[in-house]
């Protein structure tokens, strides 16, 4: 898109959304048009100068000067950044949304309920040492297993020399993290295996104020939208495999979901320590109960997995169409090693496929890009 | 509670309608040189013409106006011997006869009128039996062609010696500087209706175009067609006066048939090999209607030679279209407290806002776009303003968001 021209009056260019048109063409009245929000995606507000010597009529000035973009017709382009209506002035903290993430290197990853990046160790476990916490993959993003047997390759290996049956675990303290059980467990028990989740926080990024005080109640984010490719996988809860309602989905299939549900069997604050006034404790096998991101008041969490669709789960296919593969025991490779090779994945491929799970603020706006990779061995 | 919505109100939102006018000019070497022949469209079946914008084998041609000619079954084939596709040309007519003119009380189809008054009786002179039919894309005419706006520059006498030279004034005996601008005047005071929407009276520049006797043919507005009398090619009947012609276009009391003298010749250009001394009369060379007068080329010539010819006596053709815009006016109004602050990731630092040194500074935020939500929070329309608009606690504003369908 070209930039408006700006040497003149100021123009509105007004287009209808791809999802508008969509709406509209279907006639059945879906197209209203009942509230409207202000974006600044173009704003760099790190450019206003409140220290200019000139005076506060020169701080924006370079902020004005931005030119500006024409409208996109794709809805989910647009409006990135919303304005915000606090109807006081003295707000100098405004809360945003976190990645509760803490499995950088450095970082702990003994969670009870993990929401961390990809890691994968080799089965000795020796990179690095027993305890620490460099691993032989590490991929920044959540990686989302479409089926079972993905699921068992990932988070275990079985030796050239092992029966067919025979899966060792990896080393207990190296767990294979970041891995979503992105299929619906059966009766023997898949969903004991656990798996990754996704946990957004949100509070005040900063140590000026003790969390203790905690948020303004008119800052606090209670209903979260969740925006995802719904050709790939749909919203489930952290404690079982029932999927979200989904609340639409576009021309481009991108589906929203609102989530609002608090509690057990919710989305947001779904665990008893995942409140925000709980305190960073550890549990009887020493694992984090509520690990924390911010230093500042918190506020609400929200805590999702995410289910592969139909289509990944049974087929390559979109695989092949918006992904790529690789050899399965490639040295180097996603799940493979070179340790005496890895007999469950010999003649597979691993198809894998990358995307993004946007949370949004339904209250602030404030928006979160997640990325994940579908990811299928057979 | 913080919120990036504001519900819009019933007095926020006025439907309007406004029409737009965009002026379309189509200059005449376009049909006639620009592209040799390239962008111009020939069929098989040989029943009308189309003229592009550009080469029309690519894909960016447009397709802008078609060209046709066609005269009513009241012309039989024995009053006109030898007629060349006649049945075609009787289809055309009759075509576009009962599209655009309907059918008289008895059910027949009604015949081109070109003074408008619809009468029925043979003893009308305002009938026209050979007519040229222009029919415009909608990429043109959009709507409809604003009423007082058709302008047609033909030459309608003379000699077309090359392509895109145009015509040689004088290159042929009997050939004054020919010339005519043909338009609707008078037709912002006056016009009719049909089953095809209104239509208008089509005269020349010079004639009185408060005569409706002097009409040459009519311009279909809606339907984005122009319809015009092949009498405009006769050289001496410049002025249109149709008492002084026949109802089959040809002078009343002269000679029917080519050796006419003071009739203007007709005919596409290029062909060459008349070497007689008066080219108009010769009818030897088969296919050649280079120097044909209308009243053999009309006998003698397919459709696809009677639209080479038009399109080469082609000079200009200019009109307004009209759009019709139903809208829809959103009246965003941003109160002194709302929209003050932002969850672009710059505005804040460490989750400090970046625009504000201590609490009691005011927030500020800057205003490019406006979002119009449907009740379930999807994106329906996107408006950009094309400069940052400062927003704090001090201002207020009104955006003034205009969809047009």
């Amino acid at each position: 898109m070209a930039f408006l021209d700006n040497s003149g009056d100021i123009i509105l260019d007004a287009v209808l959304t791809d999802t508008g048109r969509l709406r509209l063409a279907q006639g059945d009245g879906s197209f209203k048009i009942s509230k409207f929000a202000l974006g600044d995606d173009e704003i760099n507000y790190g450019i206003y100068n409140k220290d200019h010597l000139s005076g506060s009529a020169y701080y924006d000035l370079e902020v004005l000067q931005t030119p500006v973009l024409e409208a996109f017709t794709n809805n989910t382009s647009n409006l990135k950044s919303k304005l915000v209506t606090i109807s006081r002035t003295n707000v100098l903290f405004m809360p945003i949304l976190k990645l509760n993430n803490n499995s950088a290197p450095g970082g702990n990853k003994y969670q009870r309920h993990p929401s961390l990046f990809f890691a994968r160790y080799s089965d000795s476990g020796v990179v690095g040492g027993e305890d620490a916490q460099a691993a032989d993959m590490f991929d920044a993003k959540f990686y989302i297993a479409a089926d079972k047997d993905t699921w068992l390759a990932i988070n275990y290996y079985r030796r050239t020399t092992d029966s067919a049956t025979q899966f060792r675990s990896f080393v207990n303290s190296k767990p294979t993290v970041g891995l979503i059980q992105g299929f619906t467990a059966d009766a023997t028990g898949d969903s004991a295996l656990g798996g990754s989740q996704i946990r957004i926080d949100q509070g005040l990024d900063t140590n000026q104020i003790a969390a203790s005080i905690g948020m303004d109640s008119d800052l606090i984010e209670t209903a979260f939208i969740v925006e995802m490719d719904y050709r790939l996988g749909r919203v489930k809860p952290t404690t079982n495999d029932s999927v979200a309602a989904v609340n639409f989905i576009d021309d481009d299939n991108i589906a929203s979901y609102y989530l609002t549900k608090k509690g057990p069997g919710g989305y947001i604050n779904p665990t008893p320590n995942g409140i925000p006034s709980a305190t960073n404790t550890l549990d009887a096998g020493q694992l984090l109960l509520n690990p924390q991101v911010f230093d500042g008041p918190r506020s609400n969490t929200l805590q999702f997995r995410i289910q592969a669709s139909q289509e990944l789960q049974q087929s390559t296919y979109l695989f092949t169409q918006l992904g790529s593969s690789e050899d399965a025991l490639l040295d180097g490779s996603i799940v493979g090693f070179g340790d005496g090779g890895d007999a469950f994945l010999t003649g597979k491929k691993t198809y894998y496929l990358d995307s993004t799970v946007r949370v949004v603020g339904a209250n602030t706006g404030y928006r979160l890009d997640i990325p994940v990779r579908y990811i299928k061995i057979k | 509670m913080a919120r990036a919505f504001k519900s819009l109100l019933g007095d926020d939102i006025k439907n309007t309608r406004t029409l737009l006018h965009e002026a379309i000019p189509i200059t005449g070497t376009i049909s006639s040189g620009t592209y040799t022949e390239n962008n111009i469209k020939t069929f098989t079946h040989g029943m009308f013409q189309s003229t592009y914008d550009y080469p029309y084998l690519s894909s960016s041609a447009n397709h802008i106006f078609d060209v046709t000619y066609g005269h009513s079954s009241a012309v039989s084939s024995s009053e006109q011997p030898g007629m060349v596709q006649n049945a075609k040309k009787t289809n055309i007519y009759n075509q576009m006869a009962q599209v655009l003119m309907g059918y008289n009380t008895s059910g027949s189809v009604r015949r081109f009128d070109s003074d408008g008054t619809l009468s029925d009786l043979e003893t009308d002179k305002g009938l026209m039996d050979h007519c040229f039919f222009l029919n415009f894309t909608r990429l043109l005419s959009k709507d409809e062609v604003k009423k007082n706006s058709f302008r047609l520059g033909l030459y309608t006498s003379g000699s077309c010696e090359s392509r895109g030279a145009g015509l040689v004034a004088g290159a042929h005996k009997g050939s004054p500087e020919a010339l005519l601008t043909f338009g609707d005047y008078d037709a912002g005071n006056e016009y009719r209706t049909s089953p095809a929407g209104d239509y208008g009276l089509i005269f020349s520049a010079s004639g009185d175009s408060t005569d409706n006797s002097r009409s040459v043919g009519l311009v279909f507005y809606q339907a984005g067609i122009a319809v015009l009398t092949s009498s405009v090619f006769i050289n001496s009947a410049i002025g249109f006066n149709r008492t002084a012609l026949r109802p089959d276009g040809s002078p009343a009391g002269a000679a029917v048939g080519p050796e006419s003298s003071g009739w203007g010749e007709f005919g596409q250009p290029g062909a060459g090999g008349d070497t007689g001394t008066d080219l108009r009369d010769n009818p030897a060379a088969a296919g050649n209607h280079k120097y044909y007068n209308m009243m053999r080329a009309k006998v003698t010539g397919t459709i696809e030679t009677l639209a080479n010819g038009f399109r080469n006596r082609l000079h200009n053709i200019e009109f307004n279209n009209t759009i019709e815009l139903n809208s829809t006016i959103y009246f965003c109004r941003i109160n002194h407290n709302e929209f003050n602050y932002s969850s672009n990731p710059t505005f804040v630092s460490g989750s400090k806002l970046v625009v504000k040194n201590t609490v009691n500074d005011l927030p500020v935020t800057y205003i490019t776009t406006v979002g119009l939500y449907s009740p379930d929070n999807e994106l329906m329309a996107v408006a950009k303003l094309s400069e940052p608009i400062r927003k704090d606690p001090n201002t207020e504003l009104t955006l003034r968001v205009r969809l047009d369908y």
